[in-house]
């Protein structure tokens, strides 16, 4: 593969709006994570919820308008992150047919089809303004994207459970490898909604209280909602003191759709092949923010596979404590928590790591890390379906 | 760098073959036998047909499934248990079901094939409405420039209940193509999918039957492989946009 910069990027999540809020969110160890309220639930857990208004979708995209969307939205707004300005940049440089979108996610616009279903069966028939395929369906965001960025290049949804987007900067990094387009905007869209709170809590895997990665008396997970946009463009000298992202590593468990191989077999084949792509040892990844979800047995198969492939030196943290687990959007709110590290040169620490479980071998840092000098990150995804994806990202590339 | 890829086999799959070969094309029932006893109850009928596609292509191509990465494409996915979930989430007491949960996830399908073949490449599940195989091609052709090869793209959709977009999802429908960076004997060559703003015209039957079942965009690739026809070949229903051509 060959590394491509990433010439802008932004968020919203549960910290706040944009990329400054979430690096002082991760600077200073300040949680997202609260009370739930947009919508009603039988049991008791923690959210990482955005609270702040959400732009208004322009009447001619009407028809895409959800809570997926708007959120996107915002990230792409937010004037400060510039990500707008950048997109219309590749736009006019390369042309809008050159311009991809590939966004992740795992639920899309599910949170406005459970409110049509309800009123479905009250009243018989669906609500006038239920639009299944620019709402509810995977594509509905980065279609959305698409026409209000009037862009024509190849556009499309990834929906690999919790590695959807981290698989998204694959796909847009080999639609530039192969000279299909010449940008394309990629990251992960997913919005609270009932059906991923009360699954999981079918599943036994969420937390009644805060989420604690890695941590010895950990119980699951704490569910969040986000956005994360990158702009990938072809390599160019120009372009070379922008952060690249030098590959994605994939593979499958070939194990259970819902509990990762026991021995975290796909886990360590997705961050060798991520190394070897780049053609990197495993020494030089300075960094790497672990997937560490909080359930007991994916951290632990998480941890056994850092262990096998790093053994147990390599810098270790995981985010999940401030943004929540935002599934599809994880992977690529992910790649800024490593972007933001690599810029601002330090490492986030664990927020809800309170002693780390003694079967974990590899090092996990409980506390912020300021004034370290990081120049090849790493960050891994691992989703339903045995799916995983680890992506290695550089400051820069001469 | 390639600019093509050959087609090393397809294969249709629908509960209903009988409206698939109606277009001249062979199409296999549904097999849940291909499938091990233990998944045969979990899985949906999208999963089986999806696999019944993708185990025949893989017959005739005479690949070992194990060692190919797969990109499966549905507009809707598993939308029969995510309709059946949503219906029971506006009662709050109601149990949501961790199996139904965990398989109506869009990359059930991937997951399945990759268990019942002891795969471990890169398995993808994409959508994108009426691109959707169109992307599906890109996608895979760009996955195969980097691991050189073969590899499954799987087009599928099943029934989808009536009031989510009709008349999408009619007609449940299913196909696997083998794509490959190498010929063989008997092998056909497409060309990158490519955008037009010329209006590729399909006749009105089978644009009916494509307009409501999604992975019926391939028919036309099918059939001009079958009559090796040069010519645009659209990739989906509305004719406009995406093509291939044979080379």
């Amino acid at each position: 593969m060959t590394p491509v910069p990433v010439t802008s990027y932004a968020t919203i999540n549960a910290c706040g709006l944009g990329n400054f809020a979430f690096y002082q969110a991760l600077l200073k160890q300040q949680t997202g994570l609260g009370e739930l309220g947009l919508l009603d639930i039988p049991f008791k857990t923690k959210v990482a919820e955005i609270r702040q208004p959400l732009p208004v979708i322009r009447p001619e995209l009407t028809v895409y308008d959800s809570r997926n969307s708007r959120v996107a939205l915002a990230a792409l707004n937010h004037a400060e992150d510039g990500l707008r300005e950048a997109v219309k940049s590749a736009r006019s440089r390369y042309g809008a047919a050159r311009v991809g979108v590939v966004i992740g996610t795992s639920t899309s616009g599910l949170y406005e089809t459970e409110a049509a279903y309800a009123k479905m069966l009250n009243t018989g028939v669906m609500p006038e303004d239920f639009y299944f395929l620019s709402r509810h369906a995977y594509q509905a965001t980065p279609r959305f994207l698409q026409h209000e960025l009037a862009l024509r290049g190849p556009c499309f949804a990834i929906s690999t459970a919790c590695s959807s987007s981290t698989k998204a900067i694959a796909a847009g990094q080999r639609l530039i490898n192969n000279d299909i387009c010449d940008a394309v905007l990629v990251g992960g869209v997913d919005t609270l909604c009932l059906l991923t709170l009360r699954g999981f809590n079918s599943l036994e895997l969420v937390a009644e209280d805060f989420c604690r990665p890695m941590d010895r008396h950990r119980k699951g997970i704490n569910i969040g909602e986000g956005a994360a946009l990158l702009l990938l463009e072809k390599p160019n000298k120009a372009l070379q003191q922008y952060p690249h992202v030098l590959s994605v590593g994939e593979s499958t468990d070939a194990y259970h759709m819902s509990t990762p191989h026991p021995e975290g077999q796909g886990a360590s084949l997705a961050m060798q092949q991520a190394l070897q792509q780049a053609g990197l040892q495993s020494q030089a990844i300075d960094y790497l923010n672990l997937h560490a979800t909080a359930t007991l047995i994916n951290d632990h198969v998480e941890a056994k596979a850092v262990e096998y492939v790093f053994k147990n030196t390599l810098p270790c943290s995981a985010t999940k404590g401030i943004t929540g687990h935002t599934l599809g959007a994880a992977g690529a709110i992910e790649a800024i928590v490593a972007l933001l590290a690599l810029k601002h040169g330090f490492i986030p620490g664990t927020w809800g790591l309170q002693q780390t479980d003694a079967d974990c071998h590899c090092r996990v840092d409980q506390q912020t890390l300021p004034g370290q000098n990081l120049h090849i990150v790493m960050s891994n995804s691992f989703g339903f379906g045995g799916n995983n994806a680890s992506l290695i990202l550089s400051s820069d590339y001469a | 760098m390639h600019d093509a890829l050959f087609v090393a086999a397809a294969a249709l799959c629908s509960p209903e073959p009988d409206r698939v070969e109606a277009f001249g094309l062979k199409c296999y029932a549904v097999d849940k036998l291909l499938l091990p006893t233990v998944l045969r109850r979990r899985t949906s009928l999208t999963t089986r047909m999806a696999v019944t596609a993708a185990v025949h292509a893989c017959r005739l191509a005479e690949v070992d499934p194990s060692r190919l990465p797969s990109v499966f494409a549905s507009v809707g996915g598993e939308i029969q248990i995510t309709d059946a979930l949503c219906r029971t989430l506006p009662d709050i007491e109601a149990l949501v079901s961790p199996t139904q949960f965990h398989n109506s996830v869009h990359n059930t399908t991937a997951g399945y094939w990759s268990i019942i073949n002891q795969c471990q490449f890169a398995t993808s599940a994409i959508a994108a409405v009426d691109d959707t195989l169109a992307m599906g091609l890109l996608e895979a052709w760009s996955q195969l420039q980097q691991t050189q090869g073969d590899m499954l793209l799987v087009c599928y959709d099943e029934n989808w209940p009536q009031y989510l977009a009709p008349p999408m999802g009619q007609t449940a429908m299913a196909c696997a193509l083998v794509l490959s960076t190498q010929g063989g004997r008997e092998q056909h060559k497409i060309a990158l999918p490519r955008t037009s703003r010329r209006n590729l015209t399909i006749k009105q039957e089978l644009l009916q039957f494509m307009q409501a079942t999604p992975a019926a965009a391939v028919i036309p690739l099918l059939q001009a492989l079958q009559s090796q026809s040069d010519k645009l070949i659209p990739l989906n229903y509305s004719g406009l946009r995406w093509y291939t051509q044979l080379v």
